[in-house]
């Protein structure tokens, strides 16, 4: 297996730079769960900070404005896969004005710790690592459930990706506080930060930066991809095993990015709801960048501030090389979970065709979950849906690991995706 | 812009099956070498002679079958080195050929080809070939630099208490003994075993338990594990043939088991069978246990410890 520092080097050293665009596009869908209800009209004038979408539905957020200026739209714009969102198009005015009302709490120590779930929530905040589930959801702990452990997830696994590395590196403190306000918002005494062994630098901030802080340890990983897989993390660190089909609550912990922790400070201690994020931006750019940008972003303007594409782009991923979902153009806006934009050349973004399965185990050797790929694979390839499930399909996090390491190029990975779905959509027609 | 658009991940090692076969190749190239320095030209022969047949076949099956022609994976280009190194230097180019043929068509490509076929396809070849032509298939020559047209045929050291008495350990290491091309020397045999250890084309797992198990069987029936060890086409076969990921199986315990059987059964069929070599028959027994193995034993998957209980 390729060790997580691939496609790397590229980004480590440049610090976080920030750049502000003409005008940003934010989809009312950056989350798992209800698209928000958008709250504003074309010509609307809107503040830095202002709620544009309301929350929907029980897993639903709020999605406020990145910047000040003028709404010039609001309609449905294609997202990445192919499905159509609705998406408040604002102009910049460059002032930057925040909304009235901010508030923040200057400590994550002291503030009354009921205070804090509500805090996460209102500021809109939910998995930056790329699963985008609503934060707040997951700081709420189900009646029959408990949580001893709060694990932030900084091992950063994911090729070409280094805007945790440099977050942990250049804002350490940011993240201890958003871990310590998680701690104390769900009364957890024990907090680990996870960072892999190629990021000793992080690792030494953290240290630095936790010095003190109740319940606080940073723990170093060995740096195998995917280890910042949650159920891989998990094992990693404290031995337990998220039973099939359960969540990480089941066995006691919480699972939090650097990224969402940092914002989780920025809200309690500041007030601040999630309006920009750090994204990678690598691969054939002529300027490799980690950038602070906003929300709805587009990708474009990232691409030319970053000094244009080096060559003829072929693929660009929105997120790392491994579980990234790819688009089909560059006028996607960078979202909540979006923490890369990775330019493979032509060269690069051709996929080899695939040939016969030489049976070479490789890939039963490199599933983190201990599947067995290639009989999944066959299973699919003649339809046998029930065999794949008896096969433990579900259990597939989707980590590419077999894909990648297959070397008759077998679309393995692409494959489960297919029959999970199929099955997932197999359940939900049962249930109706 | 146009885009490739795909499911993740959007990178691949650049370990194809065309570089592992080379890497195979490489690993190869000790023992061929040392074979062709100890046997002179004569093995150089048989092991042309042996390689463009097997190529040869596999490109005229697939071009009749009308398949993708798939002779640029090297794979058949292994077949046909290995059973190169499989036959004796005094073997003649006929039977390099047919042993070539019988590999590729008969085993390979009649069970579907790459990764189908059910039996080492050289090993099997292999195994004909001793059973058609017995004198043929043990007619070993004294290893000479350079060979006199009356070079003397010798017994295989397993089959003769008295030649084995002439040779020394270290005779048999670096492989100044009598045998196939590709088995007598040992050194350039673990030579090839390192570089595809660190390469990481196969693991050391059917290797170490094949030789480990042969090892301890051998002390027990003959008192001499060294010799058995050092003696034979045990330690090719434990390198080269026993470690073909198609006829082996895909699970480590998997691995364990049929590793420790084919020790099993070498030791056996040399200590108490009619063959004085076991390698052939223990391995090719060995992998039609394969797929039964594959089948029965379930993997360990993360998060179902317990869980049939609550189920």
């Amino acid at each position: 297996m390729h060790s997580s520092g691939e496609g790397k080097k590229q980004t480590r050293n440049v610090p976080i730079k920030t750049f502000v665009s003409d005008s940003v596009a934010i989809p009312m869908s950056m989350h798992i769960g209800a698209p928000s209800k958008p709250c504003v009209q074309k010509g609307d004038k809107v503040k830095r900070g202002q709620v544009i979408g309301e929350a929907v539905g029980p897993l639903g957020l709020p999605i406020h404005s990145s910047i000040s200026g003028e709404v010039v739209s609001v309609e449905e714009r294609l997202l990445f896969g192919g499905a159509p969102v609705v998406t408040v198009t604002i102009n910049n005015d460059f002032t930057d004005e925040w909304v009235e009302g901010i508030q923040g709490h200057g400590n994550v120590e002291t503030i009354d710790p009921s205070l804090i779930v509500p805090i996460i929530r209102d500021a809109g905040i939910c998995g930056m690592g790329g699963a985008t589930f609503p934060t707040h959801v997951k700081l709420t702990i189900p009646e029959g459930k408990t949580c001893d452990t709060i694990i932030i997830n900084g091992a950063e696994c994911e090729t070409y990706l280094t805007s945790d590395y440099r977050l942990m590196l250049e804002k350490p403190k940011r993240v201890v506080d958003g871990l310590r306000a998680a701690m104390r918002a769900i009364n957890v005494h024990r907090g680990i930060i996870a960072i892999e062994d190629n990021k000793m630098e992080a690792v030494q901030a953290m240290r630095e930066a936790a010095r003190g802080r109740d319940g606080v340890e940073v723990c170093v990983l060995r740096t195998k991809y995917p280890q910042g897989g949650e159920k891989q993390l998990i094992k990693a660190l404290t031995g337990r095993e998220v039973p099939s089909g359960k969540l990480p609550l089941d066995v006691h912990t919480i699972v939090i990015n650097a990224a969402t922790a940092a914002a989780i400070a920025d809200a309690v201690i500041d007030g601040l709801p999630l309006t920009e994020r750090i994204t990678t931006v690598t691969g054939a750019v002529n300027k490799p960048s980690n950038l602070q940008v906003r929300i709805g972003t587009m990708f474009e303007d990232i691409i030319s501030a970053c000094e244009g594409y080096s060559e003829e782009p072929g693929k660009i991923i929105a997120g790392g090389g491994m579980t990234g979902p790819c688009t089909y153009d560059d006028t996607m806006p960078v979202t909540k979970g979006g923490g890369g934009i990775v330019v493979l050349s032509m060269k690069d973004a051709k996929c080899a065709p695939e040939s016969p399965c030489i049976r070479c185990a490789r890939c039963v050797e490199v599933c983190p979950m201990g599947l067995d790929p290639f009989k999944i694979k066959n299973f699919c390839l003649v339809g046998d849906i029930k065999g794949a499930k008896d096969h433990y399909v579900m259990d597939c996090i989707m980590c590419g690991s077999c894909s990648y390491v297959c070397p008759a190029r077998r679309q393995l990975t692409a494959a489960f995706k297919e029959v999970k779905t199929a099955i997932m959509q197999e359940a939900r027609r049962q249930k109706q | 812009m146009k885009l490739y658009i795909s499911t993740p991940p959007h990178i691949r090692t650049n370990k194809d099956t065309k570089r592992i076969m080379l890497d195979v190749i490489i690993a190869l190239l000790p023992t061929t070498l040392a074979g062709i320095y100890f046997f002179g030209y004569r093995a150089a022969i048989v092991l042309a002679v042996a390689c463009v047949t097997a190529v040869l076949a596999e490109f005229i099956w697939q071009k009749l079958a009308h398949q993708p022609v798939r002779t640029g994976d090297l794979s058949a280009l292994v077949t046909g080195l290995i059973l190169g190194l499989n036959l004796p230097p005094t073997a003649p180019w006929w039977l390099a050929c047919i042993g070539s043929i019988i590999a590729i068509i008969l085993v390979k490509q009649l069970f579907g080809g790459i990764g189908h076929n059910f039996m080492n396809p050289a090993m099997a070849a292999r195994g004909v070939l001793i059973v058609s032509w017995p004198a043929l298939m043990t007619a070993y020559t004294l290893p000479s630099v350079f060979p006199a047209l009356d070079a003397v045929t010798s017994a295989t050291i397993l089959s003769d208490a008295q030649v084995a008495a002439n040779y020394t350990y270290m005779d048999m290491f670096l492989g100044n003994i009598p045998g196939s091309i590709g088995e007598v020397s040992k050194a350039a045999i673990l030579l090839g075993l390192l570089y595809m250890l660190i390469r990481g084309v196969v693991s050391w797992r059917i290797p170490v338990v094949f030789m480990g198990v042969f090892a301890a069987l051998s002390a027990i029936f003959t008192g001499d594990a060294l010799s058995a060890c050092l003696t034979g086409g045990v330690l090719f076969g434990a390198v080269f043939m026993a470690t073909d990921y198609t006829t082996s199986p895909m699970s480590r315990l998997g691995q364990f088991i049929y590793a420790a059987g084919c020790g099993l059964m070498v030791a056996l069929i040399r200590n108490f069978g009619a063959y004085p070599e076991g390698v052939t028959f223990a391995i090719l027994l060995m992998n039609i246990v394969t797929p039964l193995l594959d089948k029965y034993i379930k993997p360990r998957i993360y998060g179902t410890k317990g869980a049939k209980k609550n189920a």
